[in-house]
């Protein structure tokens, strides 16, 4: 049995049994259902907090399905985010504070194997939540609103999970790299806090960027997609996500001396 | 034949030397006892014999293959993982083939007395179940070398007792190298000690060479009454302590010596109940080494 298959078989333990594979996706899918459904009962929720004066007449525009559900990224854009940031800052920088890592390092362990199995499970988990989360609130947006074209679901999803991905690769390459979780998560949420401000800024300046991959991934809904700017960036993700990689396996076995004996 | 050769094995952490220059060579199935006060370096020379820490100067030269076993002082475990469960992946991690991990993770966890604990979660282990969870994780591949951090030390008594025959029951297939500051233990299971004094070996050697080498025997002469032995040690010319009915008498190159002292003794009669010779102790050593340099 490889090193990999082994680690891998641990992180699988360690998520189901410290109940990550349960809580997370449950974050996601609340967040993923809320939207829909606050959007649907708006008129009655502001109707029973009252305070409008006597006869002012609030007309709130029905948000199209497809708003619908770009809105719930925006949900996910902090909460989704702060999830994962706080379900996986610890993954490497805890093992080694904790002294635990300490009984892994001292074999002939492969350090690529040891991250890369962190890396993939944590992915997987996170894209398992987010899709269970947005396939809630599709159900949910169809069931209240109408419906939206699944295959441009599908796309608008299968982006968003790139940008998921990205996030994860981010709070891992910190968490090998920082000496405790504190600062791994302080820096992941600053990261991504400040790509999304930059985007926010100053990103009407360019139209290929790894920031942009939530805007292509509303863009799906939209019907306005520059395919050529959507699939280098998607390019460009996918060399930062190998680079961070690279950098967690590196700052892992840079930092192993680190591990509380 | 040597198993492991260190040769000035230095670490230094900016301006503190943490172990300085370290040499020495293990022989295979021996028992080694790396002893010193707290903060002599002993963890992070293991540490750096383990592959945990890269040093900063020195070699450490051993055959590769025949692989290591490492317990820290305090073992720490992934509490969501059964004692079986953790076992079987140091050993898979290990390199031990995969159909014989259950068999040997199994066999292991019973040697050490974990037969009853093997499902249950590393997390409800106490003290002593993860010290010998610790040593079973160490020695599952059945390594050559067993590097072993105050192996015995947080245990109580009868913990310390069997941790201590377990080991012994290792030393005919294992070379042991392991810290300790309970002397008691290094003078029961081993066969070099070596002492560490701020970083330095400042003292290595059998325990039989080491006790010569600081030997100052004394004679203890027990009599009949406390004034017997106070009239005794006030009529000779040697310095003497008394304690109640009996005197220690330090035999040194300046005397007094052996012949000497039979003949005070003779004289005495039958006031004296009893002769013993007396060695120095490891803990008196230990104090010598650790307070005189």
């Amino acid at each position: 049995m490889s090193q990999f298959s082994v680690l891998l078989q641990k992180e699988w333990r360690e998520n189901v049994r410290n109940y990550k594979i349960f809580w997370i996706p449950v974050v996601f899918i609340l967040f993923g259902i809320m939207e829909p459904v606050i959007n649907y009962f708006l008129p009655q929720i502001l109707d029973s907090v009252g305070g409008l004066p006597e006869g002012a007449v609030l007309e709130i525009p029905t948000p199209t399905p497809e708003q619908i559900l770009v809105a719930v990224t925006g949900q996910y854009q902090f909460i989704g985010m702060l999830a994962l940031i706080l379900a996986y800052m610890g993954t490497v920088a805890g093992e080694r504070k904790s002294g635990t890592a300490t009984l892994l390092y001292v074999r002939p362990l492969s350090f690529s194997a040891y991250f890369l199995s962190k890396w993939l499970m944590a992915s997987l988990i996170a894209l398992l939540s987010l899709w269970l989360g947005l396939l809630a609130a599709y159900y949910y947006t169809l069931l209240l609103f109408d419906t939206v074209n699944f295959a441009d679901f599908l796309r608008f999803a299968a982006t968003y999970s790139v940008w998921v991905v990205l996030i994860v690769s981010i709070v891992l390459a910190a968490s090998a790299a920082l000496p405790n979780a504190g600062m791994a998560a302080a820096v992941s949420l600053g990261s991504v806090l400040l790509m999304q401000l930059v985007d926010g800024l100053i990103g009407a300046y360019w139209s290929v960027s790894p920031l942009k991959i939530p805007v292509y991934a509303a863009s799906w809904l939209n019907g306005r997609i520059d395919l050529v700017d959507f699939w280098i960036s998607i390019g460009l993700v996918a060399v930062v996500i190998a680079l961070l990689l690279i950098a967690g396996i590196w700052a892992s076995r840079l930092n192993a001396s680190k591990a509380k004996v | 034949m040597s198993l492991l050769d260190v040769k000035n094995l230095t670490k230094r952490y900016r301006r503190d030397l943490a172990v300085d220059h370290l040499s020495f060579s293990l022989q295979q199935h021996t028992a080694t006892a790396l002893i010193g006060p707290n903060g002599a370096g002993k963890t992070t020379a293991l540490s750096m014999l383990a592959g945990l820490l890269k040093p900063t100067t020195g070699s450490i030269t051993w055959d590769h293959t025949t692989g290591v076993g490492f317990l820290p002082q305090h073992p720490r475990f992934f509490p969501w993982l059964t004692a079986l469960e953790f076992t079987e992946m140091a050993a898979k991690l290990s390199g031990v083939e995969a159909k014989k991990v259950r068999q040997q993770a199994t066999r292991t966890l019973e040697f050490v007395g974990l037969a009853p604990a093997l499902n249950k979660k590393t997390g409800t282990f106490s003290g002593g179940m993860k010290q010998r969870l610790g040593l079973a994780q160490a020695i599952v591949h059945q390594p050559e070398l067993l590097l072993l951090d105050e192996p015995v030390s947080a245990l109580d008594p009868a913990g310390r007792r069997e941790i201590m025959n377990l080991l012994k029951s290792l030393q005919q297939d294992t070379t042991i190298l392991y810290s300790t500051h309970i002397l008691n233990d290094a003078e029961e299971m081993t066969d070099q000690l070596l002492f560490l004094q701020q970083g330095k070996l400042v003292e290595k050697g059998s325990l039989e060479e080491v006790k010569e080498r600081y030997a100052e025997p004394r004679i203890r002469i027990h009599f009949q009454t406390a004034e017997d032995a106070g009239g005794f040690s006030r009529h000779m010319p040697w310095e003497a302590v008394q304690n109640g009915n009996r005197i220690d008498v330090a035999v040194t190159a300046k005397g007094p010596g052996m012949q000497e002292i039979l003949t005070a003794l003779t004289a005495a009669g039958d006031k004296v109940v009893g002769v013993e010779r007396q060695t120095a102790s490891l803990e008196d050593i230990f104090m010598k080494v650790a307070g005189g340099r």
